[in-house]
């Protein structure tokens, strides 16, 4: 057979396969093939026995529980949607800040850098578990400084609302914030300097420097790190939503099947939030 | 800027620095709380630890904590060192193996063209979207099935799949220019030559990145020893820990305890913290990435 000649351009799709061939093979194993068996099970009511797993198709009916019956879900969700909308714009813009900040030629300058990359350490495992529990993430009463105060009472709720918000939640966006800070002050290191001194010489603030030139550049980066800092929030592992499906999940009234229906509409919705966020970006790119 | 090296800090300080330290300084401080908070609460007495609202700092230090954690994990039946064996062979291979996939991964999506390389990147990060929690009876099964149960691998296999980390090293290695790829070809470097020699040492901080999200991972993972592995000594520390201070369920000695379980298992996190951090921060000023 003439057509499986090893030329050059098969060669080389060979050669990339053999390079992803470990990746997939985990990957399908792993990751896709539970993903669509989860998918399977939330059409069924699953029991689990000591004999084995057993399950019963149930249609469309834990679905409809989640949005009919069950009395947090829908709340939780919609809960979650605001956040997202709040939270993620001011991670990325916080990380773009402090990576720019410690980009900058000052003493101790490797110290920062360290101590900001602190957060990948810290949103893991045990030591966030603890925090939480001991309810030091949020700096408490923070309702009763005189400072807020009177941004309650001199402003409309609809603007200090937001700004209540932002203080109650500085804790978490800290400490959500180290790999995005990463990714932008490796974007950064990689704008030539000579483009800065150039647009000095025309006389440039560096305010119009940065919206000109900065941001631009970084565009692409800003996009990965909305894309990260989505994902990175949803699935941490101490989120509201995923408490309740892993609580469904050993309940015997709800069982797995249950919770892997409110995994797949959370999942559905994630990627919802992510496609409106990046077409967002990207229109504004173009 | 002058080629510096390593040293990225300069070393005169100058008062137009100032504006830089207002912002930093405090917010470095809220960046350190969590860990002064981790270790001054391992230190607590029972006193302390019940206070509210929760003190930071510790008033009187004492190792009573530690002290009830190894007189009870003194009880059990399997030594200790057992259980920090088997992490540490299913924590290193994890580690090397899942940052040496995913990189090889991301360098063949990034740099080689072939079919099918955008659709298995796309796959890729809506599988980063998915609740790992719902897929753990799946994955039970599979594991099941294909009999693995019981051994290292059932520790290690779960875990090689990265989305996160993939996702992470083809945003860096998509950084590097194409042209660095064209010189060692040129040159008669193959595929894996280029990998090993040109985009490797270019992307040391997602290595490193990748291996600290990945070390994380295994490092706290109770669930593969909980449902994958049943003989008893083959089960990691921290799914060891964590039984020794669910044993005592909610009584006042196993909070103490618990906080001094938390520092211990935290340690290593920190240890190889500070060694991998200094190549993520070091190495992307004279990379090739400019």
């Amino acid at each position: 057979m003439a057509s499986f000649r090893l030329t050059n351009k098969r060669r080389k799709a060979l050669v990339g396969m053999a390079f992803i061939a470990p990746w997939i093979i985990g990957f399908f194993l792993f990751a896709l093939r539970p993903m669509i068996y989860a998918l399977y099970l939330s059409f069924q009511k699953v029991k689990v026995t000591p004999l084995g797993i057993k399950t019963d198709y149930v249609g469309w009916d834990n679905y409809k529980y989640a949005f009919d019956t069950d009395p947090h879900f829908v709340e939780m969700l919609l809960r979650y949607l605001r956040d997202m909308a709040m939270n993620v714009p001011i991670i990325v813009t916080f990380s773009l800040i402090i990576a720019m900040l410690i980009n900058q030629k000052i003493q101790f300058r490797g110290t920062f850098r360290t101590i900001f990359f602190l957060p990948v350490i810290i949103t893991s495992g045990p030591v966030i578990n603890e925090l939480l529990s001991q309810g030091v993430t949020t700096i408490p009463n923070i309702e009763s400084y005189a400072m807020f105060e009177l941004v309650k009472e001199s402003l409309t709720p609809a603007v200090a609302d937001p700004i209540m918000y932002l203080f109650k939640q500085i804790i978490m966006v800290l400490w959500f914030s180290g790999v995005q800070i990463l990714i932008f002050l490796a974007g950064l290191q990689k704008v030539d300097s000579s483009l800065y001194e150039a647009a000095r010489i025309d006389g440039a603030s560096p305010w119009e420097a940065f919206w000109k030139l900065t941001l631009p550049m970084l565009m692409p980066l800003v996009v990965v790190n909305f894309v990260y800092t989505i994902v990175y929030v949803s699935t941490f592992a101490l989120n509201e939503i995923i408490v309740m499906i892993s609580k469904s999940m050993f309940d015997t009234l709800t069982g797995f099947g249950y919770a892997t229906a409110i995994a797949w509409i959370y999942f559905v919705m994630i990627a919802i939030v992510l496609a409106i966020w990046t077409a967002v970006l990207n229109s504004r790119n173009s | 800027m002058s080629y510096q090296g390593t040293k990225i800090n300069p070393t005169k300080f100058h008062p137009s620095q100032m504006k830089f330290y207002a912002i930093l300084v405090p917010l470095a401080f809220v960046m350190m709380l969590p860990i002064i908070f981790i270790i001054f609460h391992a230190f607590k007495p029972i006193n302390e630890l019940f206070a509210f609202p929760p003190r930071f700092l510790v008033r009187r230090p004492t190792f009573e904590n530690f002290e009830d954690l190894i007189r009870f994990a003194g009880d059990s039946g399997i030594p200790f060192s057992r259980f920090l064996f088997n992490s540490l062979i299913v924590t290193v291979s994890v580690m090397f193996l899942s940052v040496f996939i995913s990189a090889i991964a991301a360098y063949a999506l990034s740099k080689m063209k072939f079919k099918l390389r955008a659709t298995l990147f796309e796959i890729n990060t809506i599988a980063l979207m998915f609740v790992p929690l719902a897929v753990q009876i799946p994955r039970f099964l599979v594991m099941d099935e294909s009999g693995l149960m019981n051994t290292y691998l059932a520790h290690i296999l779960p875990l090689l799949s990265m989305p996160i980390g993939l996702f992470l090293m083809k945003q860096f290695i998509d950084q590097v220019p194409d042209e660095l790829k064209e010189a060692a070809v040129m040159d008669g470097a193959g595929e894996f030559l280029v990998f090993r020699k040109v985009i490797l040492p270019v992307i040391k901080p997602a290595l490193a990145t990748v291996a600290i999200l990945a070390f994380q991972a295994v490092w706290g993972n109770i669930e593969t020893s909980s449902y994958y592995v049943n003989d008893e000594s083959l089960k990691t520390v921290t799914f060891f820990m964590g039984t020794l201070v669910s044993q005592t369920g909610n009584t006042v000695a196993g909070q103490g305890m618990a906080a001094a379980a938390s520092l211990i298992m935290f340690i290593p996190n920190l240890v190889i913290f500070i060694f991998l951090q200094s190549k993520v921060m070091n190495t992307m000023a004279h990379s090739g990435l400019k």
